[in-house]
Parts: C-alpha cells; sequence; structure tokens
C-alpha cells in the first residue's frame, strides 16, 4: 500500500474482494491502493466521466485515460443508514452510516459517493465543503470524505 | 419537438387479474402469475385459444413467457418478451405489438416472490428461491433504492422543505387502502405515526417504503375494434410514454429540474387531449413517498417544492385523505406504500378497475379519465393517459 503497489489484475481481484473490480472499473479500484480517487478522463475533449466507461460520454472518444482527482468538493446529497450491506468496519448498531455524494471541483456534475468522517451524522450538511480522505476497508484503502477547512470551488 | 401519437385511442385494455398482495403468501411465483393470468383472460371473456402474444416482467424469479404459455396451454404465439420491471415497459411494448400487428390479444403478466433473504418472512420458507436483493453490494453507493433516500436530501435542502409532504402522501395511502381488499396493509395510520417511524434510510423512515410484497397483477391487451365486442367497458391507452435522461446514473443525475419523470410528462401532455385538469383518477407511484411528491410537482398539480402546500390544501381532514378539487383521490387503491410493492401494477390495474365503474366503495363518480405515472427518477418513469371507451 504505497505509490508502487501495483499488483497485476488477479492480484487486485483478490485483494480487492468486497468491491466490484472488473475490466472497465479495475483503474478506479487500482487507485484506491494508491490512496488515489481515479476516474477517466477524455484525452480528446478533457470531459471527465464516472462511473468508468470505456468511452468518453460527451465527444464519444476511445481515448479516455485514468487519472487523479483532487477529491475537493461540495456535499451533494446525504443519506444516513439506519440498516443497510454488512461491511468491515461498518456498525448500524452503534448509530447511522453515513453516505454521501460530494460534487467534485474538477467539472460541475461530476460527483463521487464515499461516506464521511470526522463529523458527527447530524452535522452533515448539503453544501459543505469537503475532501477525501481514505479509511480501510477489507485490509486495503479505502476512500472517504471529511470536512474541508476552508470552501472549496466546486 | 414533433410528436406522433398514431396509436392514440387504438389499443385498450379488456382485462385484469389479480390475486392480491400479502406478505404471508406459500404459492409459487409460477401459481401467482397463472392465478392473476387466469383471471384476467376470463375477466376479458376469452380463453386460452385467443390469447397469441404473452409479456412477463422480468421480476427475479418470475416465470419466462415460454413457462407461462406452456403452463397456460396456449395454442399458438406470435409475439412474446420480457420486459425490465415496472409495468408499462411490458403495456407499451403490448400495445405496439397488437398495434404493429405482431399479435392481436397480448397477456401481459407481473408476478412478485419476495426471494429468500431479503425479508424475515420470506427466509423462513425453504421452498422460495434464493433471490439477489435489489441494494448494492457495499454502503457507500446510492445505486437502486438509497437513491431516493440521497437524493430525498436534496428535495428537502432545494425547496427548504419538510417531511410534513411525505407523511400526507403515507396517510394517504393507507387510508384509501383501508376500502381495497387487494392490499397488504389495512390498518390506518396518522401524521403522528409518519414522524415517529424508525429511521431507515434517513430522511426516509419505515412509512415512507413501500413493502416488499408476494402477488400477481395480469392485463389482457387488444385492439380497439375488438374490444367492442368483449364484456367490459375498453379502457384505452390513450397515450403512453417511457423517459429517461442520458445521464441516469442515480449519483451522476444532472439535478432534480430534469429527468425521467420530465421526459415524461412532455411527451404525455404533448400526445394526449386532456391533462389534469380533465383526470378523474390520478395514481402516482409511490414505492417512495418522496417519488410521489415529485410526480404531482412534475405534473404540473404544483410547482415544484410545493407538494406539502398542495396535499394540505385539498386534504380532507375528516376522511384523513386527499381529495383533488375535493373530488379526486390520489392512489384510490392505497398505492405500493400499503396495497404493496406492485411496482406499478397496482396503480395501473386500479385506474381500470375504476374506469369500468367496478372500484365498489372506492369508486370515484362518473370516471372517465385517468391519469397513471408509475416509476422514479433515473431509468424506469413512465406515464399512460386512459379513457373509458
Amino acid at each position: 500500500m504505497s505509490p508502487t503497489d501495483t499488483p497485476d489484475d488477479a492480484e487486485l481481484v483478490r485483494r480487492l474482494a468486497h468491491l466490484p473490480v472488473e475490466r472497465d472499473t479495475a483503474a478506479h479500484y487500482r487507485g484506491y491502493l494508491r490512496r488515489e480517487l481515479v476516474m477517466n478522463r477524455c484525452d480528446d475533449c478533457g470531459f471527465w466521466h464516472h462511473p468508468m466507461r470505456p468511452m468518453c460520454p460527451a465527444c464519444w472518444s476511445w481515448r479516455v485515460e485514468p487519472a487523479a482527482v483532487s477529491g475537493r468538493g461540495t456535499l451533494y446529497l446525504c443519506t444516513l443508514l439506519h440498516q443497510g450491506p454488512p461491511a468491515d468496519g461498518v456498525d448500524y448498531a452503534r448509530g447511522p452510516h453515513p453516505v454521501v455524494t460530494v460534487q467534485l471541483e474538477e467539472q460541475a456534475g461530476l460527483r463521487f459517493t464515499g461516506t464521511m468522517v470526522g463529523c458527527a451524522p447530524d452535522a452533515i450538511r448539503i453544501g459543505m465543503p469537503v475532501e477525501l480522505t481514505w479509511i480501510e476497508r477489507g485490509g486495503c484503502p479505502y476512500p472517504a470524505f471529511r470536512p474541508a477547512p476552508i470552501a472549496a470551488g466546486a | 419537438m414533433t410528436v406522433r401519437n398514431p396509436i392514440k385511442d387504438r389499443v385498450a385494455i379488456v382485462g385484469v387479474g389479480s390475486t392480491g398482495f400479502t406478505r404471508t403468501n406459500e404459492r409459487s411465483a409460477l401459481a401467482l402469475a397463472l392465478d392473476a393470468a387466469t383471471r384476467a383472460i376470463r375477466d376479458a371473456g376469452l380463453g386460452a385459444h385467443d390469447v397469441d402474444g404473452v409479456i412477463a416482467v422480468g421480476e427475479p424469479g418470475a416465470p419466462s413467457p415460454p413457462a407461462l404459455a406452456s403452463a397456460l396451454g396456449l395454442d399458438t404465439v406470435k409475439h412474446w418478451t420480457r420486459p425490465a420491471p415496472v409495468i408499462l415497459f411490458a403495456i407499451v411494448d403490448a400495445a405496439n405489438a397488437i398495434f404493429a400487428g405482431s399479435a392481436d390479444t397480448v397477456l401481459v403478466v407481473s408476478a412478485l416472490l419476495r426471494p429468500r433473504g431479503t425479508s424475515r418472512g420470506a427466509s423462513v420458507d425453504p421452498l422460495r428461491p434464493q433471490g439477489v436483493a435489489a441494494v448494492p453490494r457495499v454502503p457507500e453507493s446510492i445505486a437502486l433504492a438509497p437513491a431516493y433516500a440521497a437524493w430525498a436530501s436534496r428535495w428537502l435542502d432545494e425547496h427548504g422543505a419538510t417531511r410534513e409532504a411525505w407523511a400526507r402522501i403515507a396517510v394517504n395511502g393507507r387510508t384509501n387502502a383501508l376500502r381495497n381488499p387487494l392490499a397488504a396493509l389495512r390498518t390506518p395510520i396518522t401524521l403522528a405515526d409518519h414522524a415517529a417511524a424508525r429511521m431507515v434510510r434517513e430522511p426516509l423512515g419505515l412509512l415512507d417504503m413501500d413493502l416488499p410484497v408476494d402477488g400477481a397483477d395480469a392485463f389482457v391487451l387488444t385492439s380497439a375494434e375488438r374490444a367492442r365486442a368483449l364484456p367490459h367497458p375498453p379502457v384505452l391507452l390513450h397515450a403512453t410514454a417511457t423517459g429517461m435522461v442520458g445521464e441516469n446514473t442515480e449519483d451522476q443525475l444532472a439535478s432534480l429540474a430534469r429527468h425521467g419523470q420530465h421526459v415524461v410528462v412532455e411527451q404525455l401532455r404533448a400526445k394526449g387531449d386532456f391533462w389534469i385538469d380533465d383526470v378523474d383518477v390520478y395514481c402516482p407511484y409511490d414505492g417512495f413517498t418522496v417519488i410521489a411528491a415529485a410526480w404531482i410537482e412534475n405534473a404540473g398539480w404544483c410547482r415544484p417544492g410545493d407538494a406539502a402546500r398542495f396535499l394540505r390544501a385539498h386534504w380532507v381532514d375528516s376522511e384523513s385523505r386527499v381529495l383533488i378539487r375535493g373530488r379526486v383521490p390520489i392512489n384510490p387503491h392505497g398505492g405500493s406504500l400499503s396495497e404493496g410493492g406492485t411496482r406499478g401494477t397496482g396503480h395501473l390495474r386500479e385506474a381500470v378497475v375504476q374506469l369500468r365503474g367496478e372500484a365498489g366503495d372506492r369508486q370515484v363518480a362518473d370516471a372517465r379519465t385517468a391519469l397513471v405515472t408509475p416509476g422514479g427518477f433515473f431509468f424506469n418513469a413512465q406515464g399512460v393517459l386512459l379513457r373509458r371507451a
């Protein structure tokens, strides 16, 4: 789990067995091991998109390349799960598990969904500036958000 | 945008059949499907030899069209498909097949059987198939059902709204279900009950969510010409629409201001000769209360964010339900929240029964037109304008 942590595809699927690692999404999940939030960006028109797709939905170019986003943005949607799928480190009996969708500063409407840490669930507000952080899930880094000290530009 | 509607009033729903919906069923999905199918075919005054099209909604574990055709002993099938759930995909396919001449009389069946592992009641039944739950495999996703809780937070925030509109929708549905013998939940609730119900996916609580049930609905469709010779007043498909916007991934949808519901409403308004001011029966989908609130706003009954004020203005306190302009109920069968999560079949069946004048003590007086809008925001928004021939 370092910038040089680059397992092959079989090893990636084995280590991230809790996640849907497939042909089009492997680069995104491989980024987790480097603590980078990776999305696809079009080499021809510059459009970011997520979830990962093999072709740019804006210009139909196949020259899409995985690239890391800053992870800074604004909280756009929030639900507090009082029950839900089981997951490592999630205990619904101890309190609701926040799931937030963040509008990223890279591009209007580009969003990523994760959990929120460093903030009481009842203090989470739509519109609050947030930044990327990393928690652990299944022994591997897993993306999350936390309140950002200053307003992001999203 | 040029809108064509050559099929207007040319195809009719001539038969309906329902098993009713329950959490205590001990029949198989095939048994439920056959029960609803035979009821609908008999209701249409027809038999196995009259049906030449079979459409079975692709619900998990539901019988396929070939399995249904075999079990029903049909003679010859000329059109069969297995469309995605939410009922109007199947109804639109049936209507198009009839209008195009692919088949003359089409059976549409939607059978629901809760898989083992998705509810306590279903899990104790060893003879029930194991299914895949309709929720994501990690908590940190708003794909599928959690999407509505996430966007409900946005609806509250953008409009400075409270949960009042959702509460009125929930109470209204339960009140109406008291008069629907097919409904799974038939005990009244109050606005206070809604406020006190436990949160499940906050801001949506237990009474904001429909309940998983077992049961089946079936419909028989044929051409308006053939329908005239059958026993019931034909219910004509006046206009239908399905819709989504291009980016419909749950967390990437651009905004509440334009999604599948808007695409549907635009089409129906352009295709139909009547709209909400002339609608007698109104059935907006209510798999989650926030979906019904959005349909009410997006259909134009009120402005976006104003559902609470609209429902309060048309609330009949003595009846504990909504009557728009003192006359038009919302989901007179109780909706998915109380009849059970039928994926829109209940809404459509109720409209047909009402337009025939067969709704008994929940009958809307002189019902001649209906608007039914199944589905949510992302990839299953749909609508149909119906009228009695």
